[in-house]
């Protein structure tokens, strides 16, 4: 019971976080702290880690609403620690991340009754009184992810262990499987958004290459990707000013013999 | 251009009022306007100053104007404020939909930059970093990732307020732009490279089944990892991706289902381990 409430007032907190500073709102950092809550720090790490990669390309872009990551992240989180393991957070994290989806749309579906209101407090002319239309839409966002959190890991909790109990060994050892091959999906997602040009793909392959054959870690690729960034942005900007110059002066033309 | 009277000019307070207020942009982000009260309720200490001794009905209608629809990155919201808090300074009333015609011409193009450059790049990067030191058990991964991602974040806002106040329209159509526009072409070179790092180390793909040939036993593994290491988890990602470039990245959460479906049939089979 403490638990569940704990859990769901920290997911009431991302919550206004997702809306507002944006600091937390990742599964990453969600679920280490419901980790942290539940007493098994281990498991909310890899969980979190799995969500994070999984859900790496989605995110709000203009009008269209994502599944909601962070209720998501939260019950999922919760519920799989309690029956053990990554397997069942990933395979509760998805339908409930698109069940809460449902509720964010309606939320901002609802909140444009804020439009004229605001304008009604433009007609007052008074300044002072915009910033105060914030804080009722605030409780709701704060609800309707800490309510539906609550629910599902307090009544949730029970019937998740005995559906994971009478599921036979080889389904659950199938979705752990599935916890290791399913961060390709947040991967694909990102490769859509970055491969803008076909040459782009040799940096995904030297990444590739450099953790596979020398055993890097993803920080040291990270630190040998900077100047490759730079040599990229030098050899594109010199095409550039190369094309430009060939336009309209001919002035250097032995500077661009090579 | 007009002249205007010093307690008329914006202050250095004034801005890191909209730094602390536009942290809660996004709660009031609505299907009809969007970001739009957002933006009035954080752009508020420039109309304050500005129409500190204006009559009210140039009060509500200064308040109307960023009333209207609104919507770009939330990081980009910092550079757009400070211009056009730059602006609402520097124009005379009748001419008020310059403001109105920069916001809006800048929203669309920064909030592109936005995206790509902190949601699909850095967000991504720390995120992986983070990740991969806490599946080996790191509680040090969460809070790099936090750092990590913060430290931009914080810093965009802050400073996107005051360089857009300071440098004005100037510097996003002009060289500043241009250079947005770089650093965006080389923050892709480094996601794409954590991206190929992360495809080696997070995803995994055991294939348990072997070959007898005769009285040789093949692990198909084995000989996988001796063509490549990974060369299984590479080809996942590629049909993955191939998947969404067809789908224009519709479906995922129907993609993950059907990968746990595929993963238990094939683990029952016992082709996968």
């Amino acid at each position: 019971m403490v638990t569940s409430l704990l859990v769901s007032l920290w997911a009431g907190i991302c919550a206004i976080d997702d809306i507002g500073t944006q600091m937390i709102r990742r599964p990453l950092l969600i679920s280490t702290v419901v980790g942290l809550i539940m007493g098994d720090l281990q498991t909310g790490l890899l969980i979190g880690a799995t969500l994070e990669v999984m859900w790496m390309g989605v995110g709000n872009v203009g009008a269209y609403s994502a599944p909601d990551i962070i209720t998501g992240s939260a019950i999922g989180t919760a519920l799989g620690i309690i029956s053990g393991g990554t397997a069942t957070a990933v395979a509760l994290a998805v339908p409930t991340s698109l069940l809460a989806q449902q509720l964010l749309i309606l939320y901002r579906s609802g909140i444009v009754y804020l439009n004229p209101i605001a304008q009604k407090i433009a007609e007052t002319a008074n300044f002072k009184k915009v910033f105060r239309i914030q804080y009722v839409p605030m409780i709701f966002a704060f609800l309707i992810r800490a309510v539906p959190t609550f629910l599902a890991i307090y009544f949730g909790a029970g019937a998740i262990d005995t559906a994971v109990e009478a599921l036979p060994d080889s389904v659950m050892d199938g979705l752990s499987i599935a916890g290791s091959i399913i961060p390709a999906v947040g991967i694909g997602l990102l490769m859509l958004m970055m491969i803008k040009k076909g040459e782009l793909w040799v940096f995904l392959i030297a990444g590739f290459a450099l953790a596979v054959y020398l055993d890097l870690s993803v920080l040291p690729i990270t630190l040998i990707a900077l100047p490759l960034a730079y040599l990229y942005d030098l050899a594109t900007r010199e095409k550039e000013t190369k094309d430009e110059s060939k336009s309209d002066d001919f002035d250097d033309e032995e500077d661009y013999d090579l | 251009m007009t002249e205007h009277n010093e307690q008329n000019k914006i202050t250095k307070k004034d801005l890191n009022r909209i730094f602390w207020r536009m942290q809660l942009m996004n709660v009031t982000n609505n299907y009809q306007s969007m970001q739009a009260i957002g933006f009035l309720s954080s752009f508020t200490p420039v109309l304050e100053r500005l129409y500190a001794d204006k009559p009210d009905e140039l009060k509500t209608k200064a308040m109307k104007r960023h009333l209207e629809f609104y919507n770009s990155h939330v990081n980009a919201n910092a550079l757009i404020m400070g211009v056009s808090a730059a602006v609402e300074e520097t124009t005379a009333e009748e001419e008020k939909e310059t403001v109105t015609s920069i916001k809006t011409g800048l929203m669309g193009p920064l909030a592109g930059i936005g995206d790509s450059l902190l949601k699909f790049t850095w967000l991504p990067i720390c995120g992986s970093i983070g990740a991969s030191l806490a599946l080996n058990g790191s509680v040090i991964g969460p809070i790099l990732m936090f750092l990590l991602y913060n430290t931009v974040n914080i810093g965009t806002k802050y400073y996107g307020i005051h360089i857009g106040y300071k440098q004005g329209v100037q510097m996003i159509q002009g060289a500043g732009g241009n250079f947005l526009q770089r650093l965006a072409s080389m923050a892709n070179v480094v996601g794409l490279m954590v991206i190929g790092a992360l495809i080696a180390s997070i995803i995994k793909v055991n294939v348990d089944a072997q070959i007898t040939a005769g009285e040789n036993i093949i692990e198909i593994q084995e000989m996988i990892d001796q063509v490549m290491p990974g060369l299984l988890s590479l080809l996942v990602t590629f049909a993955v991706y191939r998947i969404f470039k067809k789908t224009n990245g519709k479906y995922a959460p129907q993609l993950i289902v059907g990968i746990m479906i595929l993963a238990i049939l094939l683990t029952m089979a016992g082709v996968l381990a």
